[in-house]
């Protein structure tokens, strides 16, 4: 039985990478406030690109960098293999996020995007192996777990992808062998690693925080296999230049409604009625699939992307931060205490949060994604100042959140750790003087 | 709901007394005890020794660490008690439907 903090990483780690995390998100909307012209036009701009990095790589990587770190203890009721890995690979990851988007920012700057795509796909196949080698330990069976595991392997393929895309650039002998395959960087890293990401995490997480029990899995299990399959498809269009394109959309498109299926399905079993507002984020998250979808029916690639990541994963990757979160920070400063826990004056979970920020992040980034959204479709710089204000208001309230959750739980294990000191001193002296 | 089942053997203190001892360990997630939400399927005195057989909500509860030393901090407090063991087993499972009414109302489920 996996304990947090004892049978994971050491705390510290998967704490201080979701509070980074959240900082990115506030950063993405200052920079995407500072450059709204670059969204009202072409897309492929290195500004562009290098936005999009802080939000993929900065904000979502290290947020599922950091869930990794303690999830798959959970999910597969085992213990994280070599635990102190992180101290090698979290830093990894931060420090090579930071050089893909300074080298995007540079207009593709070679030893950047060289350097930064090096570190970041070393430190993502480190963690694919470590989530392996814990898998190994105890092979989960849960169609969840498998999702997982998948997102990972293909979250660290993504990366690849994008250091061979960056020597693509650089190097004339790589490009002539693999072309440049942007979009099947985009396929793996959106739906691969994003998607199966959110399915496999969403699924154990959601049932959990709604107290929904039991039913079949089904859904979970052929979205998985629909969203590899057409990754795999999509790699034979690249490179073998088959006619598959459209077979591979329609199995993603398939994927997207199986996974907002079995939301509402685990929300239909659901017995607790009243949803935290996190979740009601990660569920609120799904509306943006179908907008997605339509977006790209109508030719507009750029829109249907950010409907995506701004809307379904920026809302399902921030309802989940705050929970995943506030459990790590609890039973960091809490299990094991032998203070008697929420009897002995330990707050609750849900006491960790302060609801007045929720709100912000959930319509913030409702808003952010929206805006901008139109704002490539209508060339409307105005509206990506709307959606860098929102996104930075979003993320500065995440951020917050973070903050808080972790400063009012150590703040509460000190007064009761004070508290304690003190009635032991009472004790000593009333025996002394006895 | 979960009834639990009481055992004794020249108890020290009645398995009862310890029952309503558990009321004081509370679920952080839930906000909620764990006697009420039906997590405690036995309770067993033998003399000052006293055993716990609980389940949790999910096998990878990441609150199992702090809901056990909460059960024993909780029993350690009761006069009487000596060694104190705690199981977590898993069949049957805990369902919703383990709980009181009480504790499902408070959760919003009617």
């Amino acid at each position: 039985m996996p304990r947090l903090g004892a049978d994971g990483a050491p705390p510290v780690l998967p704490i201080a990478s979701l509070l980074l995390g959240a900082l990115a998100l506030a950063l993405v909307g200052l920079l995407v406030l500072l450059s709204p012209a670059a969204f009202a036009g072409y897309l492929g701009l290195p500004r562009v690109v290098a936005i999009n990095h802080v939000f993929t790589l900065t904000f979502v990587g290290l947020v599922f960098a950091g869930t990794l770190q303690q999830l798959p203890a959970v999910m597969f009721v085992t213990k994280l293999a070599w635990p102190r890995l992180g101290w090698l690979t979290l830093p990894l990851l931060a420090v090579g996020s930071v050089a893909v988007v300074i080298g995007f920012f540079r207009g593709f700057s070679a030893p950047w995007l060289a350097f930064g795509a090096g570190a970041t796909s070393l430190a993502w196949v480190a963690l694919v192996v470590q989530l392996a080698r814990t898998a190994a330990q105890r092979w989960p069976k849960d169609p969840g777990s498998h999702a997982l595991l998948l997102s990972a392997l293909f979250l660290a393929l993504a990366v690849i992808l994008g250091f061979t895309l960056a020597s693509a650039r650089t190097t004339p002998s790589v490009a002539a062998q693999v072309g440049y395959p942007v979009q099947l960087h985009f396929t793996v890293g959106l739906f691969g690693a994003f998607l199966l990401g959110i399915i496999g995490s969403g699924q154990k997480l959601l049932s959990m925080f709604a107290l929904s029990k039991g039913g079949p899995q089904w859904r979970v299990r052929y979205a998985t296999y629909a969203v590899t399959a057409a990754i795999l498809l999509e790699a034979l269009a690249t490179f073998a230049r088959l006619p598959l394109i459209t077979a591979s959309h329609v199995l993603l498109a398939i994927a997207c409604a199986l996974q907002a299926w079995e939301v509402l399905n685990i929300l239909r079993r659901r017995l607790r009625k009243r949803l935290e507002l996190p979740i009601q984020r990660y569920v609120l998250a799904h509306a943006f699939l179908p907008l997605a979808g339509v977006a790209l029916l109508f030719g507009e690639g750029g829109a249907a992307m950010i409907l995506f990541l701004l809307g379904f994963v920026g809302l399902a990757v921030s309802g989940m931060l705050v929970k995943i979160l506030s459990f790590l920070t609890w039973t960091w400063q809490f299990a094991g205490a032998s203070t008697g826990g929420v009897s002995g004056g330990a707050p609750l979970l849900r006491d960790l949060v302060k609801d007045e920020l929720e709100p912000i992040i959930t319509w913030g980034l409702v808003l952010a994604a929206a805006a901008l959204a139109a704002a490539t479709i209508w060339s409307s710089a105005l509206l990506a100042v709307v959606a860098g204000a929102a996104t930075l208001l979003a993320g500065v309230a995440l951020t917050a959140q973070a903050s808080h959750v972790v400063g009012v739980t150590v703040r509460s294990r000190r007064r009761l750790a004070a508290a304690a000191a003190a009635a032991q001193a009472t004790k000593t002296l009333e025996e002394a003087r006895a | 709901m979960t009834e639990t089942e009481l055992t004794e053997i020249n108890p020290a203190v009645p398995a009862r007394n310890v029952l309503e001892a558990l009321h004081a360990v509370i679920d952080p997630e839930l906000g909620l005890d764990i006697v009420s939400l039906g997590m405690v399927y036995a309770v067993a005195v033998v003399d000052s020794q006293v055993a716990i057989e609980m389940t949790l909500t999910t096998p990878g509860c990441p609150l199992h660490g702090s809901i056990e030393a909460d059960v024993r901090h909780c029993l350690g407090q009761v006069p009487g008690v000596g060694d104190i063991g705690v199981e977590l087993v898993w069949d049957p499972p805990w369902t919703p439907d383990s709980m009181s009414a009480e504790a499902k109302r408070s959760l919003g489920f009617y």
